[in-house]
């Protein structure tokens, strides 16, 4: 049996590579991917002639209705929605899948239905009472009712605690409040996933989700913002003027919104993901057809090595992606609890990746590039968005390595039953953590532990799995030090978690593509996965001196002296020097 | 009205440079080719469902669809499309894709036939791989029904199928009674080329295409019946009587030239091309 309490990344701060939790890599069903076929087959028919609408939808900054009411009979609405409520009852790995699919097409649709399922309507399949469910699922499966996700507002994006819309109770019923921002689908919505302030008895402030529809009093949205990427996508304000929501549309436990909200974004993630691999399968498609047929000097650009680096990058870059995206989709589908560190990675991992191949894919397109007659600024435009919204990449990366270091304090308490956590109490902490760095000096030195090894990889990958517990013990190490050097302080030192949150994100997309490529071995041989052996140790390679760099300046670096740069400029607010 | 469907895979033909030969010449190499449904065949499949629908409520089947295909496991994936789109049941017959010849799977084709006693059996022209043209001919021999090959244009009539055949210089009309062989050419998709007893006259199809499925009705086409039979069991005593010597990919085609004027054209059509 496996324990499904127990996370990969968590586990592998501590030195412990749990590489069950990885292996096998996760594949599709015989009878789901005969069903994902004609799944993709089906949305190929419906978006595949529609490139030129799509261009125009992006100019005219809004998709048509009637477009809208195609997608619904189409059915995309209800792809999470499980059968006995009329959707198609996908679960994660199913419905990135299909998200991908549409994203190759179009990131503005993509989005459209990924706010709908990754997000809106989430919070309702995860914690829904059944009462609820009935109420809601059939109508938002076939789109009758489109939802939103509303969390943030003008003076609460990163810090979402920060939320100012109230919920107060009056009678039965709660009264909310206040203004959202930036809603993606505001402007189609008929339900909405609201988070709100309320408070308990001693006056401590919580948080709740509310489902809030449309036809409730005091309830109205924006207009249409003008954006520069998913264009033809809606986003617009939500405003609750004393809105009347009954007691029985809380969702989720009272007072619990902030987890409620945390567990929605971590479940939805692969939807983003599974559209930053569409968009990347089709830049490549473009790319390569360009680069093929583009001559310069006599010979197509695809014959030059600086094109083949970027087209070459782009291979391993989305090969990995979706190696950690349908990791962690397999992940929420086999039911693990703890798998936040894990989403979060692959959001960070997938978003950047996409958005360096759209930058290249651009480049290698030269001037036609820029050109608004071709599709590449288009997707480079929606491409920009998924490192800010669902978390921006800085937050994520500093929730990464924030838990991992939280689970350090942990152990530590468990070391010492009088020492808190350092996160709770840092100043206690910080006079054993001595003690824990000598405990845990073995891992700096390499004494074998317990799991510190793959056991389970094809010996044709034993190169590369070195690589991984190699540098899982830098990492183990890097926690350690971090903590030593910063101690209480670290909350305050962004750059050093930073690094650690790089280490980590490399280091887990190492281990899903090591599993990735083992399946492969395994089903077609050493011949037949030839290139994915290349890309492997391509991508192995990459990640090894870039956790070797990152360690390495973790006790001498510039961080002071660059951030004495950055102050003197917000001192200043303007750059000060000048050649005349 | 019941139809049946004879459907064949196909390597998709809009990546059909992808097709390899080996250097040894004695077969085309399949691996990395994607597989569609010959397009002809989808195009009978469109056929058969306006055949037992009124236009105007196609999620509703005033007959019976049955689809057929001869082939790998694989191909199971293309009858579930067909069920998604509409199709009421599948049949596949296993076999693999080397053993086969048009002969052969008009015999297969008759032995079914037997078994579900059709009114129609709907098939594209040709394929669009060995593109033989051949099946449906020899089936309706075997069966020694009448047929209706290269059909444009079908109404259904009380006593059998008004069909517009395209020939060479024209369109015939002939009229079948059922049972029959139909096979269909490109133009049998057009808004208004098939129209069944339940439509109404003057009725237009808002698409000029194969309709394709949507998603739920993908969910519920897993649930639709599929038997799978054995080509062996079917024609016992027959093989495949076509031997395939050698394979050799169509030599590539010359760059073209640029022509300075309608001078240099001409002579170069004359002395060069030798066409005037
Ligand atoms: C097109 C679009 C669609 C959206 N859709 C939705 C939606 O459907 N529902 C919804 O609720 N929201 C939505 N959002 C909002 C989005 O989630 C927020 O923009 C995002 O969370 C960032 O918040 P912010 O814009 O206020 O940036 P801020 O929080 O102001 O951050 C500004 C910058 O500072 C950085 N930063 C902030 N705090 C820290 C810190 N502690 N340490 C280090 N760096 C920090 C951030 O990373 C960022 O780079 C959408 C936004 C856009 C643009």
């Amino acid at each position: 049996m496996v324990d499904t309490s127990v996370s990969f990344m968590r586990s592998l701060c501590m030195g412990v590579i749990e590489e069950q939790i990885v292996l096998p890599f996760p594949r599709v069903q015989d009878e789901q991917r005969e069903t994902l076929r004609t799944v993709i087959e089906s949305i190929r028919q419906l978006l595949g002639s529609k490139e030129t609408d799509f261009a125009a939808w992006d100019r005219a900054g809004e998709m048509p209705k009637e477009f809208i009411e195609q997608l619904k009979e189409f059915g995309l609405f209800g792809l999470i929605v499980p059968e006995e409520y009329g959707g198609l009852g996908f679960k994660s790995t199913a419905y990135s899948r299909t998200l991908q699919e549409v994203a190759k097409y179009d990131a503005s649709v993509a989005v459209t239905i990924g706010a709908h399922s990754s997000i809106g309507m989430r919070g309702l399949v995860l914690f829904g009472t059944d009462e609820q469910k009935q109420r809601f699922l059939p109508r938002l499966a076939t789109g009758e009712m489109i939802a939103a996700f509303c969390l943030t507002e003008p003076g609460a994006g990163s810090d979402a605690a920060a939320i100012k819309t109230r919920a107060e109770k009056d009678g039965d019923d709660w009264v909310l409040t206040g203004n959202k921002l930036w809603i993606t689908n505001g402007g189609i919505a008929d339900f909405f996933t609201v988070f709100a302030r309320t408070g308990d008895e001693s006056g401590k402030v919580h948080m709740t989700a509310f489902i809030v529809t449309r036809d409730m009093e005091g309830v109205s949205v924006g207009p249409h913002e003008h954006k520069m990427g998913l264009r033809a996508s809606s986003t617009t304000t939500l405003h609750l003027d004393s809105v009347r929501v009954p007691e029985q549309n809380v969702l989720g436990p009272l007072n619990k919104g902030f987890k409620v909200a945390m567990q929605i974004l971590n479940n939805g993630r692969t939807g983003l993901g599974g559209g930053a691999i569409g968009g990347m399968k089709r830049l490549i498609e473009m790319s390569t057809q360009y680069a093929n047929q583009r001559q310069t000097f006599g010979k197509p650009i695809s014959e030059y090595g600086s094109i083949k680096l970027k087209v070459g990058q782009m291979v391993v870059n989305c090969y990995a992606t979706e190696a950690v995206v349908d990791m962690v989709a397999m992940l929420i589908d086999q039911g693990y609890e703890e798998y936040a560190v894990e989403a979060a990675i692959s959001k960070v991992f997938a978003s950047e990746a996409l958005w360096q191949a759209a930058d290249e894919a651009l480049q290698i397109a030269g001037g036609n590039g820029y050109m608004c007659e071709y599709p590449y600024e288009r997707i480079l435009r929606d491409a920009r968005i998924n490192r800010i919204f669902e978390g921006t990449n800085e937050i994520l990366r500093l929730f990464i390595a924030l838990t991992a270091m939280n689970d350090v304090g942990s152990q530590l308490q468990e070391l010492s039953s009088t020492v808190k956590g350092i996160f709770d109490d840092p100043i206690k902490g910080f006079g054993v953590m001595r003690q824990y760095a000598m405990k845990h000096a073995t891992l700096v030195t390499g004494y074998p532990r317990a799991k510190s090894r793959f056991t389970l990889v094809d010996p044709l990958l034993r190169e590369h799995a070195a690589v991984f517990e190699d540098a899982t013990r830098h990492l183990a190490a890097a926690v350690d030090r971090i903590l030593r050097k910063h101690g209480r302080n670290i909350i305050g030192k962004q750059l050093a978690s930073r690094r650690l949150a790089n280490i980590m994100i490399d280091l887990f997309v190492l281990a899903c593509v090591l599993s990735r490529v083992n399946s492969s071995l395994a089903e077609r041989g050493a011949e037949g996965a030839q290139r994915e052996l290349d890309i492997l140790k391509v991508f192995a390679n990459q990640v090894q001196r870039r956790v070797r760099h990152a360690f390495s300046l973790i006790d001498i670096n510039d961080d002071e002296l660059i951030k004495g740069v950055a102050d003197y400029a917000f001192e200043q607010e303007r750059f000060v020097w000048d050649n005349i | 009205m019941k139809i049946l469907v004879a459907l064949k895979r196909v390597a998709d033909p809009a990546n059909h440079n992808k097709v390899k030969i080996p250097a040894s010449g004695d077969r085309i190499d399949t691996a990395g080719l994607e597989w569609q449904i010959n397009p002809f065949d989808l195009y009978a499949l469109e056929t058969a469902l306006r055949l037992t629908e009124n236009g105007k409520n196609p999620k509703k089947r005033e007959g019976e669809v049955v689809v057929l295909t001869i082939g790998p496991k694989e191909t199971e994936t293309n009858l579930r499309s067909a069920l998604a789109t509409g199709a009421d049941r599948a049949i596949r017959i296993e076999a693999v894709d080397e053993e086969l010849d048009g002969r052969l799977v008009a015999h297969a084709l008759a032995k079914i036939v037997e078994e579900e006693k059709p009114d129609v059996v709907m098939m594209g022209k040709q394929v669009v791989d060995s593109e033989t043209n051949m099946v449906g001919q020899v089936l309706a021999e075997l069966l020694d029904w009448p047929m209706a090959t290269f059909a444009a244009t079908i109404q259904e009539q009380p006593d059998g199928l008004l069909v517009e055949r395209e020939v060479d210089g024209g369109v015939a009309k002939v009229k079948v009674t059922l049972p029959a062989v139909v096979t269909v050419d490109l133009r049998i998709v057009s808004p208004t080329s098939v129209r069944s007893k339940h439509t109404e006259a003057g009725f237009k199809y808002p698409y000029e295409e194969v309709r394709f499925a949507p998603l739920p009705a993908i969910m519920q086409a897993k649930k639709k019946p599929l038997a799978i039979k054995n080509l062996s069991e079917l024609t016992p005593d027959l093989k495949s009587t076509t031997r395939y010597v050698k394979y050799e990919a169509p030599p590539g085609r010359k760059a073209g030239i640029k022509v300075k004027d309608v001078q240099e054209l001409v002579q170069k059509l004359a002395t060069e091309a030798k066409v005037i």
